[in-house]
């Protein structure tokens, strides 16, 4: 059953003298309880997607055009009582650098309680219950000790389980993971990828996982989309891109991944960098890092395709597919 | 917290000690004193004089007996140039006046600047923002020495509201000119700096936090924002509240007020040591006073600071 129906999303941001498209109309699906990946280079428009599902995009991004269904409703014509009875409650989302994202005036209780009382008439007192299930859930020890503690007096990753606590507080349908644990420990971050798993599994809760690695999105995600200069350009089934991904785009992150790469040799990355959003090529936006670019690739966009189970934006693997099927047909 | 408080105030007493004899020395070292004049006094009453003050025993023992009676006896010592008045008199007159106007001064910096930088930063380039702008750098051309005989030409002088100067005990006719003079300059910097402050805090992760918690914008400002918004604020309020009440000599002459910064020109122009020097001290005890007080405003909103404290 589809939880999120985005359609042909667009964002933009105003600068001095027209705007610069961020999200290029994208279109994607979330069932309930499905854990979607994006992954992308920096820049390529992950958290700007994330912002957008929230309508938490701030001047000068705004929403240019497109759909979000999220439970039948369209978040771009919320308004704002329907977007604040949303965000937080049927939707969360948990922010990469737990040391920046709570408020470093106010204790780890107090903003776990007012959560819960923007939601739901509940006294002090009950709310302070349930943040302290919560916290138990996420494995915080002692937990009623820590409803009073500020933040600083936490570690990072004792503040990711709190972040997340905050996250799971209202049972929400979707959570969107910004790269929740880039900012932490690297001794700590398979914890904290684990637990995200292990709740989003046991709540039933939809997950979109935004993360550069694609390791971690082998192991939680089941789909996974693959975003370069504001589009969409690789989606299907998380085991199948990683096995045989079918962009170039793609097959250069890959190749990329240190396990692909024999011991001691230079890690194979894609050359060039993704351009900027002021300066988009022509066509495809990645021929001009692309080895099999034709005269096709740098004059037209192409769209993103359905073969079988996944959607690829390429002319060579829209060939491909063009010529095998003109050999079955052959046959 | 309390312990602190006792911590920092011993702390602070060999600093006041040194600054005492300091001064002291200082003071001496300068030409002329305060019996000298155009005509020299006959020897024979000069050395009356001298030994009535003290003046005639070697320093080491002036000294000795000046912090003996600060600390034992919490005397200043007679005046040197007012007969009959002694540094504890003069201080009792004029410190409460200036206390005064300065304390409504800062009240009136605090109350108006802080709601206007919130207002403008909320209201960013809007009609309200660039007031407020203007408004500042307004206050930067008219300092106080500039903005008080304009104020008196107005409201005195044109418009017959106040009165242009003197005290009468503190009624508010006579403390409002001096306050806003004193603090319209101070006023445009906080309104300035909460307005800049609240802005970088209001594009902080944790406020996105709360948003992404569906929590209501007037929430977001008042119980997230505000208290880090603060925080430069008082930083930047610490030095001027001393300033407000010790360096408001212009404010204390222009309006005759008769406060503290009056007794400091006189006691300056008659060398008279024992006012100088307790003036001094009053003030760096008060910078003391007021410096302790702002950071423990700074450790009652950040948390972070508190615990450094313990
Ligand atoms: N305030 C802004 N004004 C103009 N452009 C912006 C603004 N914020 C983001 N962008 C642009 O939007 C694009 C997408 O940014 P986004 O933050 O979504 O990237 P990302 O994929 O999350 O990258 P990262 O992996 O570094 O987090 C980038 O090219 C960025 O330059
Ligand atoms: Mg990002």
């Amino acid at each position: 059953m589809t939880l999120l129906s985005v359609r042909d999303l667009t964002v933009k941001f105003k600068t001095r003298e027209s705007s610069v498209t961020a999200l290029d109309g994208i279109s994607f699906d979330i069932a309930r309880g499905e854990r979607v990946g994006v992954v992308g280079e920096s820049g390529a428009g992950k958290s700007i997607t994330g912002f957008a599902l929230m309508n938490l995009l701030s001047r000068p991004g705004y929403i240019d055009g497109g759909q979000i269904l999220f439970e039948g409703q369209d978040v771009t014509k919320m308004t704002p009582k329907q977007v604040r009875a949303m965000r937080g409650n049927r939707m969360a989302m948990i922010f990469q650098d737990p040391m920046v994202t709570l408020n470093p005036v106010l204790t780890i209780g107090q903003q776990m309680i007012e959560t819960l009382r923007a939601h739901r008439k509940l006294s002090k007192e009950e709310a302070r219950q349930i943040a302290l299930v919560k916290l138990k859930e996420v494995y915080i020890p002692s937990p009623e000790a820590r409803l009073d503690q500020y933040p600083h007096e936490l570690s990072g990753g004792m503040r990711q389980r709190i972040v997340i606590a905050i996250a799971l507080l209202l049972d929400p349908q979707l959570i969107i993971a910004d790269e929740p644990t880039t900012a932490l420990d690297v001794t700590i971050q398979a914890d904290i990828m684990d637990l995200l798993l292990e709740m989003c599994r046991s709540n039933m809760v939809g997950l979109m996982l935004i993360t550069h690695d694609l390791g971690v999105v082998s192991q939680v995600t089941e789909r996974t989309m693959v975003m370069y200069a504001g589009r969409i350009i690789e989606s299907g089934r998380t085991r199948s891109i990683i096995n045989d991904p079918q962009h170039p785009y793609t097959q250069g992150l890959i190749n990329a991944l240190p396990q692909q790469t024999p011991p001691g040799s230079r890690l194979k990355q894609i050359p060039g960098t993704m351009p900027t959003l002021s300066a988009m090529p022509q066509g495809c936006p990645f021929h001009p890092r692309c080895a099999l670019a034709t005269d096709e690739c740098r004059a037209v966009m192409p769209p993103l395709t359905q073969y079988g189970e996944v959607q690829v934006a390429c002319h060579e693997v829209q060939r491909l597919h063009r010529e095998l099927a003109k050999m079955e047909a052959a046959q | 917290m309390l312990q602190y408080t006792f911590r920092r105030t011993l702390a602070v007493l060999p600093t006041i000690i040194c600054l005492i004899v300091i001064c002291f020395f200082l003071m001496r070292l300068a030409p002329g004193g305060p019996f000298t004049s155009e005509r020299p006094l006959p020897p024979a009453i000069m050395a009356n004089v001298l030994e009535r003050y003290g003046l005639d025993q070697p320093l080491h023992v002036q000294l000795w007996t000046y912090l003996k009676n600060i600390f034992f006896h919490f005397d200043f010592g007679p005046s040197f140039s007012q007969r009959d008045r002694d540094v504890n008199d003069i201080i009792a007159a004029g410190f409460p006046v200036t206390l005064t106007y300065g304390f409504w001064s800062a009240v009136f910096v605090l109350a108006l600047g802080i709601p206007l930088g919130i207002i403008a930063a909320l209201r960013q380039n809007s009609l309200w923002d660039y007031i407020m702008t203007g408004f500042a750098i307004f206050s930067q051309i008219f300092p106080n020495f500039v903005l008080a005989p304009l104020m008196v030409l107005t409201f005195t002088l044109a418009w017959g509201l106040l009165p242009g100067g003197g005290w009468n005990g503190g009624q508010w006719e006579y403390v409002i000119m001096p306050a806003v003079a004193l603090g319209t300059s101070y006023l445009a910097n906080v309104a300035r700096i909460t307005r800049s402050s609240l802005l970088e805090v209001l594009g902080a992760p944790y406020i996105r936090t709360a948003r992404a918690k569906g929590l209501a914008e007037r929430t977001i400002l008042w119980r997230h924002a505000l208290k880090p918004t603060l925080l430069p604020v008082i930083s930047y309020m610490s030095p001027v509240f001393v300033y407000m009440i010790t360096g408001s000599v212009f404010i204390d002459v222009f309006f005759s007020t008769g406060g503290i910064g009056q007794s400091f020109i006189d006691a300056a122009y008659t060398r008279d040591y024992s006012v100088i020097l307790g003036l001094a001290i009053l003030y760096s005890v008060l910078t003391f006073v007021l410096n302790l007080g702002v950071d423990l405003a700074y450790a009652a909103i950040d948390p972070k600071v508190r615990s450094g404290l313990k």
